[in-house]
């Protein structure tokens, strides 16, 4: 499996470096909105004396620059491209062979990563300067945040293609990622950090999925939760992550008795 | 005797389709309610193919071709029967039965545009786990065969769709898979290279082995690779022999030409004069009569006779009229 993942990380960079400029933009447009959040809080904080429910406006900047590190780590765009794979016939091509599709979209996820994570950190780093960011956390906060990242990573990677699978049933799955997608936005801590919401949407926000890959992470960068806090979304995250492989397998093996090979 | 490589028993294939009439009303009806049909797309064929045979699997469009190949090659789950291929069943999708096999399809492409083939078949070669040794032979075969060398290190995007068809082809083939269900594999090619892929064809089953299944709308495909067809049509299974039994099967006539010095004349006694012009006509006469009507026409005509020539039909009329029959050919020929 390594000489696989190694001969299609080539084939991958190769093709990716065609669309490096694109792939640059994507980025760039991807942080417009935690920015946009960033300067209606920042506003606000400054308005209230600084602060906001304990968030001074250095915080709220480490909180959605973290936030843009994490969106920008734990993307999946899965279920987007296997609709358009299904309906243009060019899943089977990819069913024929002894290789799951799965892997595929591994390797094309981490290129895409790769290639715009330096340019997402000097974005970053312009924002933190420009908004004077301070970090306040341990460096067990830094420790916690690698099994963290890559949960989350792994998480929305698997929410993904449990999505995708629809496609199996539906051919159309718009609707659904649409769907997702806004209640991700609600629940996520991406209108504000998950403190500073409601209780009733805490909770629901720490019931779903979302958090676990958006919020939970970005809070852990930023050095804002307690080590028992901390270990305690780390095992979240894993149940989650847990349930989206086993709801992936079986949709999947279900799907591939409904799929009717469109197109090719 | 080796046991068949592709053993298929009333495999059957029922797809549901949704409907929905055209214009607002159905289109807002749809929301609330859909509607769905069944469409029967294989309606339990039963054949199998030994090692080694290159067969032609022929129909009309929508006949069930595809389905019936997606069916052997894993992609599509059967709504009923059974199938093996290399004994395994094809939608269990077992590693040993994908690098077993492989289904390419003219109008297709499993390659990555944006790459040079070369670095595709790197990809393909740990996929399918094929030993460095065995990869450059194939390869080097391959090259070979398919005249692919100026191809292999130009971008996919970049190659015209015969160019591209070779490379499909040696992508589909460096695992040296011992079964290829090709679907189309001559569509839009001009008759050059489709005579070139056809030659590999043959020669790439005299060389390796291979079990081949076949479809195409082309018959010189047929004829030049087929000893050996299956017909199918509305999903039945109509003929499976050889090609050369099909026409004496199919056709309960042959044709009679015959070439005249002045003009043709009425020779409607002869038999069904289906073409003629100044000096020249074909004349249909039943195929149980075709030696006594042509000694006839030699007899009547005498020194008016310059030519004479009869024959089966060709197998593009034979095929035409299998397709355009409605009667299974059982019946037809009963």
């Amino acid at each position: 499996m390594i000489r696989i993942y190694r001969q299609l990380l080539i084939a991958q960079i190769q093709a990716a470096a065609q669309y490096r400029i694109q792939a640059v933009l994507w980025m760039l447009f991807s942080i417009i909105r935690p920015v946009i959040f960033l300067a209606a809080w920042t506003a606000v904080s400054n308005a209230q004396g600084g602060s906001v429910g304990g968030y001074t406006t250095s915080d709220f900047a480490a909180y959605y620059i973290a936030l843009t590190i994490v969106g920008q780590l734990t993307t999946a765009w899965n279920s987007f491209e296997f609709e358009f794979e299904v309906r243009q016939g060019r899943l089977s091509p990819k069913l024929l062979r002894p290789l799951h599709p799965l892997h595929y979209a591994v390797v094309e996820n981490l290129i895409w990563k790769a290639t715009t994570f330096l340019p997402l950190l000097v974005v970053c780093a312009l924002v933190a300067v420009t908004f004077h960011v301070e970090w306040h956390g341990e460096w067990w906060h830094l420790v916690l945040f690698v099994p963290s990242i890559l949960l989350a990573a792994a998480l929305a990677f698997m929410i993904a293609w449990v999505i995708a699978t629809a496609t199996f049933w539906l051919q159309r799955i718009n609707t659904i990622n649409t769907l997702l997608q806004r209640t991700g936005f609600m629940f996520a801590g991406q209108i504000a950090p998950l403190a500073l919401v409601p209780t009733w949407m805490q909770v629901i926000s720490y019931s779903l999925p979302f958090a676990y890959f958006l919020a939970v992470p970005a809070e852990i960068l930023r050095g804002g939760v307690t080590l028992e806090r901390g270990l305690l979304y780390l095992v979240g995250q894993a149940v989650w992550l847990g349930l989206a492989v086993v709801a992936f397998r079986f949709a999947w093996r279900a799907g591939l008795r409904e799929f009717s090979a469109v197109g090719a | 005797m080796d046991a068949p490589v592709v053993d298929v028993r009333a495999l059957r294939k029922v797809y549901r389709v949704t409907e929905r009439e055209t214009g607002l009303a159905a289109t807002l009806r749809s929301l609330v309610k859909r509607r769905h049909r069944e469409v029967l797309a294989v309606d339990g064929i039963t054949f199998h193919i030994d090692p080694g045979e290159v067969v032609g699997f022929l129909g009309p469009n929508g006949a069930g071709k595809t389905t019936t190949l997606k069916m052997l090659s894993g992609l599509l789950y059967p709504t009923g029967g059974e199938a093996t291929v290399l004994g395994h069943v094809p939608w269990r999708r077992e590693g040993d039965f994908l690098r077993g096999m492989t289904l390419l399809m003219g109008n297709r492409s499993q390659l990555v545009w944006d790459i040079p083939a070369a670095d595709s078949f790197l990809v393909l070669k740990e996929i399918y786990a094929v030993p460095e040794r065995q990869y450059k032979r194939t390869l080097d075969e391959l090259t070979e065969l398919l005249e692919l060398q100026p191809l292999l290190h130009k971008p996919v995007r970049g190659l015209s769709l015969g160019e591209r068809m070779k490379v499909e082809f040696a992508a589909g083939l460096l695992h040296s898979p011992g079964v290829a269900f090709l679907d189309e594999p001559t569509l839009g090619l001009d008759i050059s290279m489709q005579g070139r892929i056809r030659r590999f064809v043959a020669e790439y089953n005299q060389r390796s082995g291979a079990t081949i299944l076949l479809t195409s709308h082309y018959m010189d495909d047929v004829v030049a690779l087929c000893r050996r067809v299956i017909v199918i049509h509305h999903g039945v299974l109509l003929y499976d022999g050889a090609l050369v039994d099909l026409a004496e099967r199919m056709a309960p006539y042959k044709r009679i030409t015959v070439t005249l010095r002045g003009t043709v004349g009425d020779l409607s006694t002869f038999g069904e004069v289906v073409a003629s012009s100044d000096n020249t006509a074909t004349i249909h006469v039943p195929r149980t009569q075709a030696g006594e009507r042509a000694a006839r026409m030699v007899r009547e005509l005498g020194d008016r006779l310059a030519d004479i020539s009869v024959e089966d039909p060709a197998i593009e009329e034979v095929i035409d009229k299998v397709f355009t029959s409605e009667r299974p050919l059982a019946e037809a020929t009963a």
